[in-house]
């Protein structure tokens, strides 16, 4: 039952085209991910705490025993009290990018927007060129550390590029455990056993890093529309079920993914991680501004 | 209630095969479609669960065994109305149609009949035979389809044939071949021993005996009496219905209409109320309602013509022609007949040899003894001698005379005489100018007098009012004797100044027709060519070649050789009708001679074979739709095809059915086109084959106009009534195809307010070839008497030589197309005035709206891209093609210049009025 990678002629030749097809989509995902990001970044202002940035955040009043030096004078004349000039917090932080590139993820339905694998590939550009441009250094696991540098994103895209070359999309990242204090951003449609998958996150949150996960899901796969006689094919095996009367097969599918799904919540959770769905019919800036949201709570505790 | 039968009803066995196809199709369900899923691996191990669908689904199954059942159906053949003799006999089919005259009024329905035989019989590949009992047609085997050509060709014969002569034929044949089922389709009458061949066929064979429900009815003579024309109608012994007879002249039109009521044996009389003066104008009287040569009763001089004869007794005097006796008489008689007189030695010789049918004598005391004697042989077969008196009379007269006459005369109101000028009294009841008005103001003042003697009260109509004879009258043989006792002139009385003289003298006309004055010329020639002859559907044509002429004298009975018509040169032609004077139409008694004759059907048979395939094959697409939606097939991808493909036919099918330009705004280019350069119109029929006669029939005429006029007209242009604004076109040609939908109300609207504006429609049925004259309307013909039937349409005449459109170019006679035979009607001139009769071209104020012709103008227009000629031209020939050429540019100009040619006749008297 356990999906066998389907690798249909020769090895090195299929990674290389799953690379030149990766690399051929690359523009279009940039441009969407840009436009994505520009429209998130309109909704964020800064980290919302006071700390060692460079931009002001707030006054408040100098607390005995703080050091003279931080107070500032120019506030503090306009009355009897005394101010400190507090700036925004702004530590840099290692952010590690992992989106999933399985046969599983270029499937769309046609309620789908787009295919998931370029759904997650454009959130994860997105979300590097959001992190990068709030000063984070952003890497990928497996292929890039981290850096601060303004092409991060395209620094990423060869990465993954070279990785779908050498060794094929993996569908869960090979790296061991990440560093502590690192957040791991993980977009992947979560179709693997969960066992796997929760053994796969106990292994990255191993050292204490932590991270969110992002299920990304084609409504078909919620809703299961199919009846009559249908024959449904896996993506990444050769495996195929022929359902006489597929309709019959609907609840017993949802209560399989309600299950699955609520085991990886499950041990995210355990493990201090967030995990939410996305599916590919709605926005993707809406899932990108959702995860802003859940990146600076993970901040902030 | 429409009945449903099948050619071959054994195929209808393959329905019981359908239960198995029914589980073979419960066993094959359709192909699964597949779906990619990747979510998949949660619920592979869910196989184990159904695989295949329990059944095919029923609407599926019952689609497909529609479909087989369908076709199955339609391989047995179905018809609707199926014709009855269609059994399951193998042998040759022989099919006899009666075409006598009785059979004529419901021909088509009998012809249809018997196509449908033939056809099924074709169908089953059954070899057949046929003959309609003329003499020389012997039934003879070949292959059904080749024998349906022949009978649809047939036409009914204006005679009823002798049945007995096809029964040596008949029994060689099913001598040879014995298997064959014979079908009789009878006209139901007796006519031409048509029992006799019942009886001899009953003998021979087992035949279906096919009869419609009509029942026949004749025209057995027609009579001209003193009271109206009246005709005689024999119909069937059952036959108690209603009708009406028409009158029609000469030239077709209908002048008078009298009902009649046909009672069991006796024929039913229905007379005409017309004025004399229009009772010679009847040549036919036709039932109205059976188009057969049985009904169809032709008049000659024999009816119509009263010659009458005046011969004056006085001097002739030319001093005073106005007070002559002649005078009077010609005046009062010539309305009503045709006068003659004579100025020879001998009047009285010479005007019996013109064969009078009344003769009058003004004052003729004496005739002399050839005279007399000729006077008495004239009384005797019919003639009429009406006599007034005079002072040669009053001194001696001979014996020719109603009543004796004493010798002188008597005189009232006189100088010595105490007596005052008398009155007339009314006419005597009885007698034949019973009820005429007699004026008050009317005195005699002088008379001769009768001897008085026995019955001299029987023989006088009208006496004065002191009982004194005024008009006598005795019958001698067939004829009469009539004496006026007073001059034809005013000076004894004021008698031939009143109304009374007048109508006193028609009567006597009529008189002489019913008399019935031999006519027939004494010394004429011994037989009479036939000159026009009816058809089996009673409309008047060239005699067919078979026709040989009849004797002068004595009676012919119309048959084959003799078919009913006119004979002898015009003018003085005899009418030889279908029916004699003491014709029968005696029902056949089938059941004496052991048949049982069957109705046959009403309407034609309906092929549904098409119609079920059609459904079959509709069904099929849908089942083969269905099992690709069933399949996934229609995907996406498929399904935007699949509905552009849709969208594409359902476009396809309404610009088919539509074909209607939308009503665009303000003015096209077409209407600019139009309205700079004029150019020829024709109507778009729907028809592809006769759209493309039309555009290159036109545009090969505007060449012609280029070429030999001054006129250079621009592309023809193909119309459509409903959309098109037609003011642009001074001639619009419409071809008419009876299958064409009739335009809407509102188009006719346009229609008839283009033509009262001015417009030309040139409407051309084009069906010269098969259409009769006088027979029944083509479809053509009806299509365009619907549409016009809406619009004023101003009398029709068909084109008179000396009418303007014949002069406006060329100078022709006539308009030939295609066809040469047809006619072609324009608006009717007014007649000509009397003081320029010498004018050679007439024209009425304008163009006539409409000109309707059937010789197919367009067809011999046409020339393809190498000026060729589309279509031959019948009969043929470069000359009708020049013509149909010439007719058209006469068309043209008649339309662009109106009567111009025919103010032109004035040129002459315009210059010379200006020299002056």
């Amino acid at each position: 039952m356990a999906a066998k990678p389907a690798q249909p002629g020769a090895p090195h030749l299929q990674l290389q085209g799953e690379g030149l097809a990766l690399a051929r989509r690359l523009p279009l995902l940039f441009a969407a991910a840009r436009l994505v990001a520009a429209s998130v970044m309109h909704g964020l202002h800064g980290r919302r705490r006071a700390g060692n940035g460079e931009s002001f955040w707030q006054f408040r009043q100098h607390a005995p025993g703080e050091s003279a030096q931080r107070i500032d004078w120019r506030r503090s004349a306009r009355d009897d009290r005394l101010y400190v000039r507090e700036r925004e917090w702004e530590a840099a932080q290692d952010v590690w990018l992992w989106v999933d590139r399985s046969p599983s993820m270029n499937f769309s339905s046609a309620k789908a927007l787009q295919s998931k694998g370029d759904r997650a590939l454009v959130l994860g550009f997105a979300a590097a060129e959001l992190l990068v441009s709030a000063g984070e250094r952003v890497g990928l696991i497996d292929g890039a550390p981290p850096r601060a540098a303004r092409d991060m994103v395209s620094r990423i895209a060869l990465a993954m590029t070279h990785q779908d070359q050498a060794t094929g999309a993996a569908e869960w990242p090979r790296a061991g455990s990440l560093p502590p204090r690192a957040q791991a951003l993980l977009f992947t449609d979560g179709l693997i056993p969960a066992a796997a998958l929760c053994a796969g996150l106990e292994r990255l949150a191993g050292r204490g890093a932590r991270g969110h996960v992002l299920l990304i899901a084609d409504p078909v796969e919620e809703s299961f529309p199919f009846s009559g006689q249908t024959v449904l094919l896996d993506t990444d095996s050769p495996a195929r079920l022929r359902a006489g009367e597929a309709q019959d097969l609907r609840a017993s599918y949802q209560a399989r993914l309600l299950e699955h799904r609520a085991k990886i919540n499950a041990t995210a959770l355990k493990l201090g991680w967030s995990c939410a769905l996305h599916r590919t019919d709605q926005p993707a800036a809406a899932a990108l501004m959702a995860l802003a949201g859940r990146m600076a709570a993970m901040e902030r505790m | 209630m429409p009945a449903l039968g099948f050619i071959f009803p054994g195929v209808l066995l393959a329905l019981l095969g359908l239960p198995l196809l029914w589980w073979l199709l419960r066993a094959t369900p359709p192909r699964p479609r597949e779906m990619t899923f990747p979510p998949l691996k949660l619920i592979l191990d869910l196989q184990a669960r159904r695989q295949t669908p329990l059944h095919t689904p029923w609407w599926l199954l019952a689609l497909r065994l529609a479909v087989a059942g369908l076709a199955i159906i339609a391989m047995a053949g179905p018809q609707l109305n199926p014709p009855p003799a269609t059994t399951t006999a193998r042998g040759p089919l022989l099919v006899l149609i009666d075409s006598g005259w009785p059979a004529a009024t419901d021909w088509e329905r009998r012809i249809a009949t018997a196509t449908a035989l033939l056809r099924s019989a074709a169908l089953a590949g059954r070899p057949a035979a046929f003959s309609d009992f003329e003499a020389a047609r012997l039934p003879q085997l070949a292959p059904a389809a080749r024998v349906l050509g022949a009978v649809q060709a047939l036409e009914p014969v204006p005679y009823a044939p002798d049945h007995r002569a096809l029964l040596p034929a008949l029994r060689r044949f099913l001598a040879a071949s014995p298997a064959s089922e014979v079908v009789w389709i009878a006209d139901g009458t007796a006519l031409g021993h048509a029992d006799s061949f019942a009886r001899a066929l009953a003998g021979m064979t087992k035949p279906h005996v096919m009869v419609t429900g009509h029942e026949p009815r004749g025209l057995a003579g027609a009579s001209n009496g003193p009271d109206g024309l009246s005709a005689s109608i024999i119909g069937m012994p059952a036959d108690k219905g209603r009708g009406v007879v028409v009158a029609r002249d000469a030239k077709g039109r209908q002048l008078a209409k009298a009902a009649f009521s046909l009672s069991a044996g006796s024929p039913a009389r229905a007379t005409f109320d017309l004025p004399l003066e229009l009772r010679n104008e009847v040549a036919r009287i036709d039932i109205a309602g059976e188009a057969s040569a049985g009904a169809v009763h032709l008049t000659d001089g024999r009816l119509a013509r009263r010659r009458v004869g005046i011969v004056n007794g006085e001097a002739s005097d030319v001093s005073e022609p106005l007070l002559s006796p002649s005078y009077f008489l010609r005046r009062a008689l010539a309305p009503f007949a045709e006068v003659r007189e004579s100025h020879g030695l001998d009047p009285i010789a010479d005007l019996l040899a013109q064969k009078v049918t009344m003769l009058v004598l003004a004052d003729v005391g004496q005739t002399s003894p050839g005279d007399h004697a000729a006077l008495q042989a004239f009384v005797r077969k019919g003639g009429v001698l009406v006599r007034f008196a005079g002072l040669n009379m009053a001194g001696s007269s001979d014996d020719l005379l109603p009543v004796r006459i004493r010798t002188g005369d008597r005189v009232l109101g006189a100088a010595l005489s105490w007596e005052r000028p008398k009155h007339i009294a009314a006419p005597a009841p009885q007698s034949p100018l019973a009820g005429l008005k007699v004026g008050a103001d009317i005195v005699v003042r002088r008379q001769v007098l009768a001897e008085p003697e026995p019955g001299l009260t029987a023989r006088t109509w009208v006496s004065l009012k002191d009982g004194t004879p005024l008009v006598t009258a005795a019958r001698r043989g067939n004829g009469e004797l009539i004496l006026v006792h007073v001059s034809a002139d005013p000076s004894w009385s004021n008698l031939p100044l009143s109304a009374f003289f007048v109508d006193m003298l028609r009567r006597f006309t009529g008189l002489a027709a019913a008399s019935g004055a031999d006519a027939t010329p004494v010394n004429g020639p011994p037989s009479l060519q036939p000159r026009l002859t009816l058809d089996g559907f009673g409309a008047l044509g060239l005699p067919p070649a078979t026709a040989r002429p009849i004797p002068a004298k004595g009676t012919t009975l119309a048959d084959a050789t003799h078919p009913p018509g006119l004979y002898g040169p015009q003018g003085s032609d005899v009418a030889l009708n279908a029916l004699g004077k003491d014709a029968q139409i005696r029902p056949l008694d089938f059941a004496a001679a052991g048949l049982r004759p069957e109705h046959f059907m009403l309407t034609p048979p309906v092929d549904l074979r098409p119609l079920a395939l059609l459904a079959a094959l509709l069904m099929f697409l849908a089942d083969a739709l269905a099992t690709l939606w069933l399949a996934g097939g229609l995907g996406r991808r498929q399904a935007r095809q699949g509905a552009a493909a849709m969208v594409a036919l359902v476009a396809l099918g309404l610009t088919l059915s539509l074909a209607a330009p939308g009503h665009g705004k303000g003015i096209s280019q077409k209407d600019l086109d139009s309205a700079l350069n004029t150019r020829l119109a024709y109507v778009i029929t729907g028809s592809a084959k006769i759209d493309r006669t039309s555009r290159l029939g036109l545009k090969a005429l505007s060449r012609e106009l280029d070429e030999r006029t001054a006129l250079d007209p621009g592309t023809p242009v193909g119309l459509n009534p409903a959309s098109d604004d037609l003011s642009f076109y001074p001639l619009l040609y419409w071809p008419i195809r009876a299958q064409a939908p009739q335009p809407s109300a509102a188009t006719v609207l346009r229609i008839a307010a283009y033509m009262k504006h001015g417009g030309t429609i040139v409407f051309d049925t084009r069906d010269a070839l098969y259409a009769r004259p006088g027979g029944p309307p083509t479809p053509q013909a009806l299509w365009l008497r619907h549409l016009l039937s809406g619009v004023d349409v101003p009398p029709l005449e068909q084109v008179p030589a000396d009418h303007v459109v014949t002069k406006t170019f060329f100078l022709i006679n006539r308009f030939v197309g295609r066809y040469a035979n047809g006619a072609t009607w324009i608006e009717a001139l007014p007649p000509p005035t009397g003081k320029r009769v010498d004018r050679p071209a007439r024209a009425g104020d304008g163009v006539s709206p409409l000109i309707i012709t059937s010789n197919d103008l367009a067809g011999a227009w046409a020339m393809d891209s190498n000026d060729e000629p589309l279509y031959p031209t019948v009969p043929g020939g470069d000359n009708q093609r020049e013509m149909a050429f010439r007719g058209g540019i006469n068309l043209v100009m008649y339309t662009l210049t109106g009567n111009y040619k025919a103010d032109q006749v004035h040129v002459h008297d315009l210059l010379q009025r200006l020299s002056h």
